[in-house]
């Protein structure tokens, strides 16, 4: 009998240890099971449930933007938030890009475009309650790390130079593909002559965030990129920077458009978007008001 | 057919080709023997389950195993069957003790350990429950293994070449430790094996097996000594095979004559042969006398011989010998004599012997050509 | 560190192992022990996520599950939810693109386990079912935890994929990985370093665990 029970202890002391500590040297057997298995799926139970509630910020509405907007939009959102009480969760990526995700079925509310092409067209597919309004002008900037040689000027000469130097190898733009500010810059490029001599230099953005963030990195010696990107306080002393004057580009006009599914607080920061707060921030982050 | 415990058919001819039919009563050992590749093995398998033959009838202490015509198939946790294999298959993970206790299925827990201590003692391996197959010597893996197929109260045992990844000392342990644990055993077993030594120990009856055929059924000694063919006989490795001519059948001294290379041969009647027919005959060493020097006897009377002695070895207190008979006669005669007589006769290489066949020993077959004769 | 992204991968992780446990254990397990016609083309089908490009598999999740027609117009009208730009998505994306990290190292488990053992348990009486439970389980576990571990991982790592059929939606999609990808793009880099630091750990981690583990293993299977 004291031999079974020796038996019967030296299991129990054995099947917690089994599979987690590598000195025993004891066998996997079946409680390797437990250990191996049911227990991480436990765990991924548990887990669930506690992350479950941070994640329920699912109620939270989500809005998508032209990432070009990303500053000014975040310190309109926290205004929102103290006046309001509500939270938005913001997307950003390329105004084109955002544009075929809505076409797929994104579960936006809110589109805040860089310009006013994509939204008409998404009104056209009825994607949209109307056709939105603009509620800033974008503008371009000629950007470069701050000690980058290359002189920035508004006819692009200094680029030119650099250029037919030898001294430029790189420079970063928004792809015009799907970004309204990449169009932009190449529409600058092209009035300056440069367009044709450019594209063996040309590093496209997937929007115009990465573009600036290409040339605020030094990837690019030279950035033709969104303006209030360029006045990024993470980025103030890191860049110098020129503002392109808006002649040269069709307006980018950044538009803002209720989509279908759109629900009371999107609506209701549609509103406070046009508003005197709202356009305050959006002048000191570099955007013409219309 | 029908007192037996167990009675098989199996036929098939792809992939493996199989035309077996067996049967084996409880209590009885049944060696299936015959070289590698005979289809032994698949055998074993079909009759627990684990291979499915295309036309096959299985039938063990009443219960229908399997039945091709009807669509019967039991798969193998559904028959009691207890199979050694070859390497033991011992769960790795598990002590000897529970090994043993996952085949006793029919016991509620409590019950399990003491019913596998029983077990363990009857295999002579008390004191190493605890213990892993890692660290169990070949022979006490292999009782395990014994032990595991026991606990399954088998209606059959079925054990696959079990000795052959053992030395040789463990292995005549192990051959007594069956042949005691037989007497206790109220079931059919059957063992596969390629080793005639040890099919003539243990096996009440083998079935010899080549290239998925029965060729014949047996104890192990008739089958030696009347093997139905010269193949058989060379599959049960008879050594003095030889071709031979009819001459005549006497039935009133019930001998039938043969012609060997220019001797004369007595056997006895064997009349199913025809005049001039040629027919192969074969002779065991048991039925070779040999000529004592200097002290002749009745015995030096039946076909005698006299030969040279070209091959001479001594194994286990036996003399080996290879005697080529007459110069005209190329062909030599295997005998086995205990060593104490060859000594005392002084055989050795070289030596010139007489030796005599008896006729009750020759036993003759159909012809076939063989490769040692032209 | 964006701790919002960091649950949500990892809820991502866990969420995929629940589904490619049973998955992987049933499919290497049945790859591993049956021959049948067409096993080549399903062993190549199961192999393709690990030379896809991520954008291949996103592109053709998102043609598929394209809510304007087909699968995806279905998926609407029946359950009123799509399978792109939501959680759910992401986790079926994760199910295929892991389906060879599950399967492989358990197939390979299984096979190691020798025929016999199994067929001993048959004769021992098991039922599959149980010969599963009690015999394979417990010898193959290294592996099965092992196919688990580089699972997570690796879905902690996706970025391809989750970007096409995700998109960049915070606590819904924006896993760990997009949230560095984001950070990079905001210009943000102490936040990018902090997270890609953590994830290389992580990372380092787990690669030393698996290998501890299949040391492990070959001891006790000697």
């Amino acid at each position: 009998m004291s031999f079974d029970s020796t038996v019967a202890l030296e299991k129990q002391l054995r099947s917690p240890l089994c599979a987690c500590f590598p000195n025993t040297p004891v066998k996997p057997k079946s409680c390797a099971i437990l250990s191996g298995i049911i227990k991480p799926s436990l765990l991924s139970y548990l887990l669930l449930i506690l992350f479950t509630p941070i994640l329920s910020a699912a109620e939270i509405p989500v809005i998508a933007a032209a990432s070009n907007i990303k500053f000014a939009l975040e310190d309109i959102a926290t205004s929102f938030h103290q006046e309001t009480g509500k939270s938005l969760r913001i997307s950003y990526s390329s105004s084109g890009n955002i544009t075929r995700q809505i076409q797929q079925g994104g579960p936006f509310e809110l589109f805040l475009s860089a310009n006013a092409r994509y939204v008409k067209q998404l009104h056209q597919q009825h994607k949209t309650l109307d056709q939105g309004k603009v509620f800033a002008l974008g503008r371009l900037a000629l950007l470069s790390p701050i000690n980058s040689k290359v002189m920035l000027d508004e006819q692009l000469t200094g680029l030119k130079q650099a250029l037919q130097a030898g001294q430029l190898q790189r420079i970063a733009i928004a792809n015009p593909k799907h970004a309204p500010f990449g169009i932009a810059a190449r529409e600058v490029l092209q009035k300056q002559q440069l367009w044709d001599t450019i594209p063996p230099h040309l590093i496209l953005g997937e929007n115009a965030a990465q573009a600036t963030q290409f040339a605020s990195s030094g990837a690019a010696q030279v950035g033709l990129v969104s303006y209030s990107l360029a006045l990024a306080p993470a980025l103030k002393n890191r860049v110098r920077y020129l503002l392109i004057p808006s002649s040269l580009h069709q307006p980018l006009q950044q538009t803002a458009v209720l989509l279908n599914n759109a629900g009371d607080t999107a609506k209701l920061f549609f509103h406070y978007l046009q508003q005197e707060k709202a356009r305050g921030i959006l002048s000191r982050h570099g955007y013409t008001l219309p | 057919m029908t007192d037996s415990a167990i009675q098989i058919t199996l036929q098939q001819a792809a992939p493996i080709p199989l035309s077996v039919q067996l049967e084996c009563k409880s209590g009885e050992l049944l060696a299936l023997v015959g070289p590698s590749g005979s289809g032994k093995t698949t055998v074993l398998r079909a009759i627990a389950g684990l291979y499915q033959a295309q036309n096959a009838q299985i039938i063990c202490q009443g219960e229908v195993w399997q039945n091709s015509m009807q669509n019967i198939f039991l798969a193998p946790y559904q028959r009691h069957v207890g199979l050694v294999f070859q390497h033991y298959a011992l769960f790795p993970h598990m002590t000897v003790l529970e090994n043993i206790q996952q085949a006793i299925t029919h016991l509620p827990k409590q019950q399990r350990q003491a019913q596998a201590l029983e077990l363990l003692k009857k295999v002579h391996l008390e004191g190493l429950e605890q213990r892993y197959p890692k660290n169990l010597s070949g022979g006490q893996q292999q009782r395990v293994a014994v032990a595991r197929a026991l606990a399954r109260q088998p209606k059959v045992l079925l054990l696959d070449e079990p000795f052959s990844a053992v030395d040789q000392v463990t292995r005549r342990k192990l051959y007594r430790e069956l042949l005691v644990l037989r007497e206790s055993l109220s079931m059919p077993m059957i063992l596969v094996t390629h080793d005639l030594d040890e099919s003539n120990l243990l096996a009440d009856h083998i079935a010899l097996l080549h290239k998925g055929e029965i060729l014949q059924t047996g104890t192990p000694d008739f089958v030696a000594a009347h093997p139905k063919s010269a193949t058989i006989a060379r599959l049960m490795d008879q050594q003095n095979l030889f071709i031979a001519q009819i001459i005549s059948h006497d039935q009133t001294t019930k001998k039938t004559h043969l012609r060997w290379r220019g001797t004369l041969i007595e056997a006895t009647y064997q009349a199913q042969f025809a005049i001039n027919e040629r027919v192969c005959w074969m002779i065991q060493s048991e039925n070779i006398l040999l000529h004592r020097r200097g002290r002749p006897s009745n015995g030096n009377k039946e076909n005698p011989l006299q030969g040279q002695i070209t091959e001479y070895m001594e194994s286990s207190g036996l003399a080996h010998l290879r005697v080529q008979v007459d110069k005209q006669l190329d062909t030599t005669i295997s005998i086995n004599v205990p060593l104490h007589v060859a000594k005392r006769n002084a055989l050795g290489l070289h030596e010139e012997i007489g030796i005599s066949l008896l006729s009750e020993g020759i036993h003759l077959m159909p012809y076939q050509a063989l490769r040692s004769e032209s | 560190m964006d701790w919002q992204a960091l649950a949500l991968s990892v809820k991502l992780s866990f969420v995929t192992l629940l589904f490619l446990l049973p998955i992987g254990i049933l499919l290497g397990r049945w790859l591993a022990y049956r021959q049948f016609w067409g096993k080549s083309l399903l062993q190549t089908l199961l192999a393709l996520p690990l030379v896809l490009p991520p954008t291949v598999l996103g592109y053709y999740l998102l043609v598929a599950f394209s809510p304007n027609q087909g699968l995806g117009l279905w998926l609407v009208n029946t359950f009123g939810t799509t399978l792109i730009f939501n959680f759910q998505g992401l986790v079926l994306a994760s199910i295929i693109f892991n389906l060879p990290f599950a399967i492989h190292p358990m197939q390979r488990a299984f096979a190691a386990i020798p025929r016999e053992i199994r067929e001993a348990a048959a004769c021992c009486g098991m039922r599959p079912s149980l010969v599963l439970w009690k015999i394979e389980l417990p010898l193959a576990w290294p592996g099965i935890l092992s196919a688990m571990v580089i699972c997570f991982a690796h879905t902690l790592g996706e970025f391809g994929i989750v970007l096409m059929v995700g998109g960049n939606i915070p606590a819904e999609t924006q896993t760990i990985a997009i949230a560095i990808y984001d950070r990079v793009q905001s210009f943000d880099d102490h936040a990018a370093a902090v997270m890609s630091f953590s994830l290389l750990l992580f990372s380092m981690l787990t690669i030393s665990f698996t290998y501890w583990l299949s040391a492990r293993s070959e001891r006790t299977h000697d």
